[in-house]
């Protein structure tokens, strides 16, 4: 199973966006900048971990790219924008969690 | 037996070790089986200012504790929240709980204290404390002792209906 705390401490295969800002920039940078935004709950798991964030938490997906782009939390280095490529199975779990 | 977790944040402000131990300490009192979760260096800054464990007996980390987290394993969420990260663990921890809440929101600038105590009032239905307080725990403390002495009047009056009902 795909885990994005394991990933991103192993690959070096990923894009930060933004970084050590709040929430609220980093959902609107993936409003603006994904092709294909689906909307979660706080709390639910994407890619292997809990997301955190204020509801409803946009995750990013670019079918053409096959990566998901996503806040990623950290209690003292604030909110990050990430970028990562991810199975096509995992992008359709996210739809599959989707509020929308 | 109750169970309440707190939940801390960055420990960079240094009322949130005092005020962690002071509320571990309140909650026990009231009843409450209390696990704190932490970061790492927050766990420190507790395992030192209470080193035999007279008041903090369960500490969790934060990232393994949120990954394990399911409805029903808290009956009360506290949590600290003076960053916006705090804001969106809080939040998180809430949603994911869906139990009785309580924030306590504090910060020395009132511009943030005012823009994280209204997240929390726009993303929750949590009870809230908040207080401009760095290095003074007083005021927010104070705040917390009225939070917690209207809980345990809550708690006695659905005690007594429930009597009332049986």
């Amino acid at each position: 199973m795909f885990c994005l705390e394991t990933y991103l401490r192993e690959s070096e295969d990923y894009e930060i966006h933004m970084t050590r800002t709040g929430f609220k920039d980093c959902a609107k940078f993936i409003e603006e900048n994904a092709p294909e935004v689906v909307h979660v709950k706080p709390g639910e798991k994407i890619v292997g971990a809990r997301i955190i964030g204020i509801p409803p938490v946009p995750i990013g997906i670019n079918e053409e790219k096959g990566t998901i782009m996503l806040p990623y939390t950290k209690p003292c280095y604030g909110s990050a924008t990430v970028e990562i490529p991810v199975p096509p199975e995992e992008r359709e779990k996210i739809r599959a969690v989707g509020i929308d | 037996m109750k169970k309440a977790i707190i939940l801390l944040g960055c420990p960079e402000s240094p009322s949130q070790t005092p005020l962690a131990v002071y509320a571990t300490n309140k909650l026990t009192g009231m009843g409450y089986k209390v696990d704190v979760a932490s970061t790492p260096s927050a766990k420190k800054l507790l395992e030192v200012s209470d080193p035999e464990e007279h008041y903090i007996k369960n500490k969790i980390d934060i990232e393994t504790c949120l990954d394990e987290l399911e409805e029903g394993d808290y009956d009360l969420l506290l949590g600290f929240v003076h960053k916006d990260a705090a804001v969106s663990y809080f939040v998180t921890f809430y949603h994911i709980l869906n139990t009785k809440s309580l924030a306590l929101v504090f910060h020395r600038d009132s511009e943030k204290l005012e823009y994280y105590g209204n997240s929390v009032i726009e993303n929750t239905n949590a009870d809230i404390v908040s207080a401009r307080a760095y290095h003074n725990p007083t005021p927010l403390r104070v705040r917390l002792d009225r939070a917690l002495d209207k809980l345990t009047k809550e708690d006695v009056t659905v005690k007594e209906k429930v009597e009332e009902d049986n």
